[in-house]
């Protein structure tokens, strides 16, 4: 499989991280990490950036999962943009943008929070 | 066989010395018949007693000492027999009387006795390390050692002048001598005694000496063997002087010993610790008790008084004391307190062993002194493997400047050994955990297959059809049938997110609790619904289950479903040329903890007409990859569905397996993948 890019851009208010390559059960942990970070610096503002991402399986999805009650008590909030149309498919089939606003452009995200 | 020409080789000798006895002729100035025939006589007995010296068990040449020490003790009993005797011998053979015969004769015999116990245990010396040349000079030695003494009996018998036989003598004494000194340079045995053995036998040879020269000149001057016998006094004589030079030469080189002796000691010491090391690695596979060898066998080879080993973990980024001599447990707690954290950052660009004579001067050892005071000199060894310090071994003294260059030596040949030792301990104890590891996802497996079906529903004018195929040992995946009367069927698939044994506990709790559901509920969006606010408190927040619960009506021929984040039903009709995608609203169990999965939830009904088939399905089948990584994809599902839909459940199956086998090229390279086909009939029968 090909590798998992994280990167990470920090504004004022909110930082982005641009994924790109495969999210699976063996690159998540470099996004887990990456979260971490910024909850650690709390960061609590988080836009994802998909545009570069080309697969995501559902070890990658629970990523999101597993920090996003934290993000949203300390009233932060994970946005998602820039999602190829194969990817969001795999979101909206498991019902997340009922649970996570998901939009086309980074602009639009940072209006969100 | 053996056992009879010691036998034989014993009571010959005895035999004829027991004649010789009887002849009793004295010496004399006169030839006479019986003298010589008696002479001849004890030559031949002693000639006949050689073989025993090869034959004797009195001194093993595995226990040097034990043979000394008999030797020791045989000298000074007849020093002191000697000396208290001397007086009393008749001066000569004329006052010879019954008694004073007797006495002789036992006196002679116990010199012989005495004679031959030497020689024997100096042979068993000569032969230790022995070479091809150790046997022919040895015997060479006994054979001019006979001849000598026979040479006695032509000094006053035959008529040949004074002259001619004084040089003879001379001339065999000198190859005798040449002989013995040839002999006793054969004392390799002293390389194999440690340094006490060495020094105990010095000064105890050094004690003997004077006893020895004495005794050899007592017996050359006052033994009254001449009297008995010319041939037997020699022999007894020259041995003796043999037993003398051999331990002058004994001393000499354990003389010349004595300065290497603790560096011999300290080889020894060292080459016996590198192979009860390589033994142990062939051997101790636990690395708990290896560690604990290792650290005493480092130990043993630098002579420290404190040895320690302490090994990284992965964890605390912080070395761990596996192992340790002579520490008290105060200095282990200290050293938790006062970690030598300065050192170690210094020792980890280190591949050499590391060496500090003064630890109370080096800026880097001088971390140690916080928890252990007591330290004058340190060596520090990095166990350096593949690419990375795995750990560091530690042998102190107390004393300063107490090691030398031949320790660094011996412990980085020493530490490339530990290495290996660990590694090999390490790689076994993974392998264990590793097939442990394996029997546990075998069970796990077990217990999800157990979850699975085990027939087909058969109910009237529908056929169903499943099949659940997990790649590795524990898949996601799962599918259900649930009879909930006579005419309607619950119908289960879904998915967990992530593999191995978690997925089939969450498996076996869903199911679990569906079934309690199902009896009492109808509605598969309320049975959802209850199954997510059930299921959230218990699952890790990272995980979650795609899932579809549909019932089937068997009488009124729907199906009702809702779909909680899973695949879409598709259905397929005979009469229409697509596949209609049923996608009712719904998120995955377990993401929230109710509101929002309770407002998205939505239920549909369809019902399914003569010949129509519905596929659920799970991601595996879309996301199953080609070699260039391309991805089968809905389309293709659908697109295969369409092709096979005609036929029946078992066959559409079958085909739309064959279908992504045939894209994928290698049926080990998807992922859980799982099918439910319900075909209503042609035609209906009631």
């Amino acid at each position: 499989m090909a590798n998992f890019q994280v990167k990470r851009d920090d504004s004022d208010h909110y930082s982005v991280l641009r994924i790109g390559g495969f999210l699976d059960a063996h690159t998540a942990p470099q996004l887990e990490e990456a979260i971490q970070k910024l909850i650690d610096e709390e960061r609590y503002n988080i836009i994802i950036d998909f545009k570069e991402l080309n697969y995501i399986s559902s070890a990658g999805l629970g990523v999101f999962m597993g920090f996003i009650e934290n993000i949203r008590n300390n009233s932060g909030d994970i946005k998602m943009c820039g999602m190829n149309p194969k990817i969001y498919r795999v979101f909206d089939l498991l019902g997340f943008p009922s649970l996570y606003d998901i939009v086309n452009e980074e602009k639009e995200a940072v209006e969100k929070f | 066989m053996k056992r009879n020409i010691s036998t034989w080789s014993l009571l010959l000798p005895l035999a004829l010395f027991v004649i010789a006895v009887l002849l009793k002729s004295p010496v004399s100035s006169q030839p006479d018949q019986i003298y010589i025939l008696k002479e001849i006589l004890i030559f031949g007995a002693i000639l006949l007693s050689i073989p025993l010296i090869f034959h004797q068990k009195w001194a093993s040449d595995r226990n040097v000492l034990r043979g000394l020490r008999q030797l020791f003790f045989f000298i000074f009993l007849t020093y002191f027999l000697l000396l208290f005797f001397r007086q009393s011998w008749p001066r000569s053979a004329l006052t010879f009387n019954e008694p004073d015969y007797l006495a002789l004769v036992l006196w002679s015999v116990y010199s012989f006795v005495f004679a031959m116990i030497c020689i024997g245990i100096l042979r068993n010396l000569i032969f230790i390390k022995r070479k091809r040349s150790t046997l022919r000079n040895f015997s060479v030695l006994l054979f001019f050692l006979v001849f000598y003494a026979l040479l006695g009996v032509l000094n006053n018998q035959l008529d040949i002048p004074k002259e001619v036989v004084d040089s003879i003598h001379y001339f065999i004494l000198f190859i005798l001598l040449n002989l013995m000194v040839i002999n006793s340079l054969r004392i390799s045995w002293i390389n194999y005694l440690n340094k006490k053995q060495k020094i105990t036998l010095f000064w105890s040879g050094l004690f003997l000496i004077p006893f020895l020269i004495h005794l050899t000149v007592l017996y050359y001057q006052s033994s009254p063997i001449i009297h008995f016998s010319v041939v037997l006094d020699r022999f007894v004589n020259q041995s003796i002087l043999l037993l003398t030079v051999y331990t002058s030469f004994a001393l000499i080189g354990l003389l010349a010993h004595l300065p290497t002796a603790q560096l011999f000691d300290r080889k020894i010491r060292q080459i016996e610790s590198m192979h009860n090391l390589s033994r142990a690695i062939s051997t101790e596979f636990d690395l708990n008790k290896l560690v604990v060898l290792i650290v005493k066998l480092v130990s043993d080879v630098t002579e420290s008084d404190f040895a320690w080993l302490e090994l990284s973990d992965e964890k605390n980024r912080k070395l761990v004391l596996v192992s340790s001599r002579n520490l008290k447990e105060k200095e282990k707690r200290n050293r938790e307190v006062f970690y030598h954290q300065q050192l170690i950052e210094f020792l980890s660009d280190q591949n050499e062993p590391y060496l500090v004579n003064q630890v109370s001067k080096d800026e880097h050892a001088k971390f140690l002194l916080a928890w252990k005071k007591d330290i004058g000199s340190v060596l520090i060894v990095p166990l350096y493997s593949v690419e990375k310090t795995v750990g560091f071994l530690y042998a102190a003294k107390r004393q300063e400047f107490a090691f030398e260059q031949d320790d660094i030596d011996m412990m980085r040949a020493f530490s490339e050994q530990v290495i290996v030792a660990l590694e090999n301990a390490r790689l076994i104890k993974e392998s264990i955990e590793k097939e442990r590891l394996q029997q546990e996802l075998l069970v796990a497996r077990d217990a999800q297959m157990k979850l699975l079906p085990k027939s087909m529903p058969k109910l009237q004018n529908i056929q169903i059809d499943a099949i659940c195929r997990t790649a590795n040992e524990v898949g996601g995946d799962y599918y259900d049938f649930l009879s909930l009367d006579d005419h309607q069927l619950g119908v289960v698939i879904g998915d967990v997110s992530g593999k191995g044994p978690s997925a089939a506990f969450y498996m076996a709790e869903v199911k679990g609790i569906i079934n309690a559901l199902a009896k009492t509920q109808t509605s598969p969006a309320k049975i959802l619904c209850q199954v997510n606010r059930t299921l959230y408190p218990n699952i890790e927040r990272n995980q979650f289950i795609s899932m579809i619960y549909g019932v089937l009506d068997v009488r009124e021929r729907t199906f009702t479903f809702a779909r909680a984040g899973h695949c879409p039903v598709y259905l397929a009709s005979p009469l229409s040329n697509k596949v209609d995608i049923l996608e009712p609203r719904g998120i995955s169990l377990g993401l929230n903890s109710g509101p929002i999965f309770d407002k998205t939830i939505e239920e549909r009904k369809i019902s399914l007409n003569a010949g129509e088939t519905l596929l659920l399905y799970t991601d595996g089948a879309i996301e199953a990859r080609n070699k260039n990584g391309k991805e089968f994809g809905e389309e293709r599902l659908i697109e295969g569905f369409l092709q096979y839909k005609e036929h029946s459940v078992s066959e559409i199956k079958l085909n739309l397996l064959n279908y992504i086998y045939k894209f994928v090229e290698d049926e080990k390279s998807f992922d859980d993948l799982t099918f439910i086909l319900i075909q209503a009939a042609q035609k209906f029968t009631v």
